[in-house]
């Protein structure tokens, strides 16, 4: 059975860093607002921070363009969408690493490893698709409540 | 939110500086930190405590800036922003055990969290406030 998600709450940014405050003030609300726990808004903050900053840097570039945020309640879930018109770009390709006690591995050249770990572990869930139009969604669901991943 | 850097350099042999942090660390302001780290550094400072106490985020970009007040305290050269992580491993590996030249006073939950969940928890001991931290510094 498909759940259906509420009316999703938007937000709206330009590729400028000097957004990503007002993003996380948007996913802060919007958690706080759809019944999620503090422990939930403090890991989708961190989770959206890291995406928009990714396709900040790594979709968009120097190149001008919109990121729009959606958040939403899909269930006993806290759903937040990104979607953006820059270059395809799939944060979940990155390979899992084994070993989180000691320091980062490095993925690849672009310093992106440790950002989509963040996205990762701060989630249930995150899915990626190309847009059929153009640009990426990505797609993050964590539950309203209880630590996203034990330890 | 913006992030505003409070910096006092303590003196002393070896020199300590304390860089408190206000607000948001994140990816418009984190070179921004590891400027102010340089500025201390060529100051004469060669530990730091970073006062984490008011420190209400902190992204992946900000774990960059602590890596690299870790290689700057050292005299090393900070790694490049666009291929940084090989280098932050290198640096778990190379500095295990030995003694650590920038403390962490006082981080928040979440922070305290991110650090931990990255791995970085290890490259950094973290005192409950600023006045540990430096005492544990001058005591070095």
């Amino acid at each position: 059975m498909t759940q259906q998600a509420s009316t999703p709450r938007r937000l709206t940014v330009d590729n400028d860093a000097n957004r990503l405050a007002d993003v996380r003030a948007f996913i802060r609300d919007s958690v706080a607002d759809l019944g999620g726990s503090k422990r939930a808004a403090d890991d989708l903050v961190q989770a959206v921070d890291e995406a928009t900053c990714n396709v900040m840097v790594h979709g968009y570039g120097g190149v001008p363009g919109e990121i729009e945020i959606e958040a939403a309640r899909l269930g006993n879930a806290i759903q937040i969408r990104l979607l953006d018109r820059s270059k395809p770009f799939d944060p979940t390709a990155a390979a899992a690493r084994a070993d989180t006690s000691r320091p980062p591995t490095p993925k690849r050249p672009g310093g992106m490893g440790v950002g989509i770990e963040l996205l990762r572990t701060m989630t249930d869930e995150v899915r990626h698709h190309v847009r059929p139009d153009g640009g990426n969604e990505l797609t993050l669901v964590r539950s309203i409540d209880g630590p996203a991943e034990e330890g | 939110m913006a992030m505003t850097i409070d910096v006092e350099h303590l003196g002393g042999s070896p020199a300590v500086s304390v860089v408190a942090l206000d607000g948001e660390l994140d990816a418009s302001n984190y070179e921004k930190v590891i400027d102010i780290v340089r500025d201390a550094y060529t100051r004469g400072s060669r530990r730091l405590v970073l006062d984490l106490s008011k420190l209400s985020f902190m992204a992946s970009s900000g774990l960059f800036a602590l890596h690299s007040a870790l290689r700057i305290m050292r005299g090393e050269t900070p790694p490049d922003p666009e291929a940084g992580w090989g280098a932050l491993h290198e640096m778990g590996h190379d500095h295990e055990g030995t003694a650590a030249n920038v403390r962490l006073a006082a981080p928040q939950e979440a922070i305290a969290r991110v650090l931990d969940r990255t791995g970085m928890a290890g490259l950094f001991p973290v005192d409950a406030d600023r006045a540990s931290a430096i005492a544990a510094l001058q005591g070095s």
